[in-house]
C-alpha cells in the first residue's frame, strides 16, 4: 500500500482548486460547470482505484486521470466553440495543468470571481466551490445558511463568469488594483468564516482558515497587487490562525482569550505572522487589515492577560473606529478599554452601545456585559446577563461556554 | 490457513456527485485503515482492483462472441477483489462487515478460496 504519504491532509481537496481553476482557465469561464464535472469525476475514479492502494505518486495520476477525461468531453464536446484542433489540446492541457501554471491559474480565477456585480457573499462562495473544493452542502454549514441559499449563489456567480470571454481579461494593473479590495474582503470573509464561524462544529473550519491563508499568499504573487494590505491581511490571518487550537477545549467549549494556554500557540505560524507585519509597514497609511493585524499582535506577543498592552490596543480601536465605525468594532473597544482603563470605563463604554439594534441579537455582546459584571462581584447581574447571552448564541461551543459559567457564578 | 476471497461490488457510484473531494478523500482513508488493519492481523491481504469507470469484454460459449463491458447495474458490478486468510467462514464475513464500501451501498460477497488438497 504504497504512496500513502501522498494522500496525507488534504490532497484532493488541493488537487481540485489546481485541476478546476486550470481546466476553467483553458475552457474559458462559459465552462465553469463543466471543469467542475470532469474534476469531480477524476475524483471519483481515484476514489475507486485507490481503495486497495494508493499509487506512488497520486498527484501525477490524478492529473492524467483529469487530463484523459477533459480530452474525452471535449471530443464529445459541440457545445465547446471554437474547438482547438485535436493534436494542439494534448500540449495545451499539459501546460494547463503543470504545476507551474497552477499558482497564475488559480489567481485569476480569483480576480475573476471577485467581480463587482456579486456581493461578497457570494465571492467567498465561489472561492470554497471553486478554490477550496467545499460541496455546496459543506459551504451551507460553514455559513449557517440552506444549501438552497448557497446553490443560489453558485448559480449567480456562474452565470457573471459566463459574461466573461476569458480569464486573462483582467491582467492589467489597473483591473488588478480595482479588484484587490473585493479578494481580500472574500478572503478576509472566508477567514473568519473558519474562525469565528457560525458553525463551530463544522470540521473544516481550520481548512477554510488555512486556505484564506494560503491564497493571501498566493495573492502576493500577482502582478500589479499592492502587497502592503495583503502583507497586513496575511499577518493576521496568521496571528488568529495560531490560536486557533486553543480556542475549544477537549468538551469542545469556547475558551476565552484569558484562559487559553499561550504555550500551545503555534510559534511557527505567528513567526510567520511576524513577517507579513514586518512587510506590510511601507508607506504611512494604515489599512484596516493593518491595525487589525496590529492588535492580534499585541495579544499574541503578550506573555499574559495582564502583560498585554493594552492601552496600544484601545489606540488601534480608536483608528479603526474611524476608518470602518461600526457596533462590533466599539464593542471590542469597549471590552479593551475595560482591560485599560477599569471595569467601570468598560461597563460605560458597553452601555453606551444598548441602543444598537444589531448588538441586542449578538451574544457576544450580552456575554462581555456579564463578564464585566462578573469580575466586578455582581453575580446576580453577570447571571441574568449570560441568561440573554444564552438565549442568543449560535453554536453548541459558546452555549456551553455560557451554561459553565452561570453554574459557576450559582456555586 | 483457509483462504476467503471478497469480491466487491458497487460502494459510491450512486449520487457521487453530491460527495466532496474531502469526503472522497476520507472514506478512502478509511480503506486505508481496515485494509492496514487485515495487515497488521496477519491476514495476508492480496488486492486486485478493477478499473474505474468499468469497462472490458466479455467472451461467451462456444461460439467464442466477444461482446463489449459488464452491463450491470452499477450496484452489481465487480469492482475488485481481495483474499485473505481466516480461520472459518464465519471470521472472514466478520472481518468484512467493517469494509468501508459498505458505507456506500456496495457489498462484499466471502467465497472460501479452493485451496489444493495438502499432500
Amino acid at each position: 500500500m504504497d504512496g500513502a504519504k501522498g494522500l496525507v491532509e488534504d490532497l484532493f481537496r488541493r488537487e481540485w482548486a489546481h485541476l478546476v481553476s486550470a481546466l476553467i482557465r483553458l475552457l474559458g469561464p462559459a465552462h465553469v460547470s463543466l471543469a467542475e464535472d470532469v474534476v469531480q469525476d477524476a475524483l471519483l475514479v481515484a476514489m475507486h482505484a485507490w481503495r486497495l492502494g494508493a499509487p506512488k505518486d497520486p498527484t501525477a495520476w490524478l492529473i492524467q486521470v483529469a487530463k484523459n477525461r477533459a480530452v474525452d468531453v471535449l471530443r464529445r464536446g459541440a457545445r465547446l466553440q471554437p474547438l482547438p484542433s485535436a493534436e494542439t489540446w494534448d500540449t495545451t492541457l499539459e501546460l494547463a495543468l503543470s504545476p507551474e501554471a497552477d499558482g497564475e491559474n488559480q489567481l485569476r480565477l480569483m480576480f475573476a470571481i471577485c467581480d463587482d456585480a456579486l456581493s461578497p457573499e457570494t465571492h467567498a462562495t465561489l472561492i470554497l466551490r471553486l478554490l477550496c473544493g467545499l460541496s455546496p452542502a459543506e459551504i451551507a454549514r460553514a455559513f449557517l445558511v440552506d444549501v438552497q441559499t448557497i446553490d443560489r449563489r453558485l448559480h449567480r456567480g456562474r452565470a457573471r463568469l459566463q459574461e466573461m470571454r476569458n480569464l486573462d481579461d483582467i491582467v492589467a494593473a489597473a483591473d488588478v488594483r480595482a479588484r484587490q479590495p473585493s479578494v481580500e474582503r472574500a478572503l478576509y470573509l472566508l477567514f473568519n468564516e473558519g474562525y469565528h464561524g457560525s458553525n463551530e462544529e463544522n470540521p473544516l473550519r481550520p481548512a477554510m482558515c488555512a486556505d484564506a491563508l494560503r491564497l493571501a499568499e498566493l495573492l502576493l504573487g500577482a502582478v500589479g497587487v499592492e502587497a502592503r494590505t495583503v502583507h497586513a491581511l496575511a499577518a493576521l490571518f496568521c496571528f488568529d490562525a495560531a490560536r486557533l487550537a486553543t480556542r475549544l477545549d477537549d468538551e469542545g467549549v469556547v475558551v476565552r482569550l484569558a484562559e487559553q494556554d499561550r504555550s500551545r500557540w503555534d510559534r511557527t505560524l505567528l513567526d510567520r505572522g511576524v513577517r507579513h507585519l514586518a512587510a506590510s509597514a511601507t508607506g504611512d497609511e494604515w489599512s484596516r487589515w493593518h491595525l487589525e493585524a496590529g492588535i492580534a499582535f499585541e495579544h499574541t506577543s503578550a506573555p499574559s492577560l495582564a502583560e498585554t498592552n493594552w492601552g496600544k490596543i484601545v489606540q488601534y480601536y480608536d483608528v479603526l473606529m474611524e476608518l470602518v465605525p461600526g457596533p462590533v468594532v466599539a464593542m471590542n473597544r469597549a471590552l479593551a478599554l475595560a482591560e485599560a482603563r477599569g471595569l467601570d470605563e468598560g461597563r460605560e463604554a458597553l452601555a453606551a452601545l444598548a441602543d444598537d439594534r444589531k448588538l441586542a441579537d449578538y451574544s457576544f455582546y450580552w456575554a462581555a456585559q456579564a463578564d464585566v459584571e462578573r469580575r466586578a462581584g455582581h453575580a446576580a447581574e453577570a447571571r441574568a446577563l449570560y441568561a440573554r447571552a444564552l438565549a442568543r448564541a449560535k453554536s453548541h461551543a459558546e452555549r456551553a461556554a455560557y451554561q459553565r459559567m452561570v453554574s459557576e457564578l450559582e456555586g | 490457513m483457509p483462504r476467503f476471497m471478497y469480491i466487491f461490488r458497487g460502494g459510491g457510484y450512486a449520487a457521487p456527485e453530491a460527495l466532496s473531494p474531502t469526503e472522497l478523500q476520507r472514506h478512502l482513508a478509511k480503506w486505508k485503515e481496515w485494509s492496514d488493519g487485515l495487515l497488521r492481523a496477519g491476514r495476508l491481504p492480496m488486492a486486485q482492483p478493477l478499473a474505474h469507470p468499468p469497462s472490458g469484454k466479455t467472451v461467451r460459449g462456444r461460439d467464442r462472441v466477444v461482446t463489449d463491458g459488464p452491463y450491470a447495474e452499477s450496484k452489481d458490478l465487480v469492482s475488485g477483489t481481495l483474499v485473505i486468510e481466516a480461520a472459518s467462514l464465519e471470521e472472514a464475513a466478520e472481518l468484512a462487515r467493517d469494509c468501508p464500501i459498505l458505507e456506500f451501498d456496495g457489498s462484499v460477497e466471502v467465497r472460501p478460496v479452493l485451496l489444493p488438497p495438502t499432500v
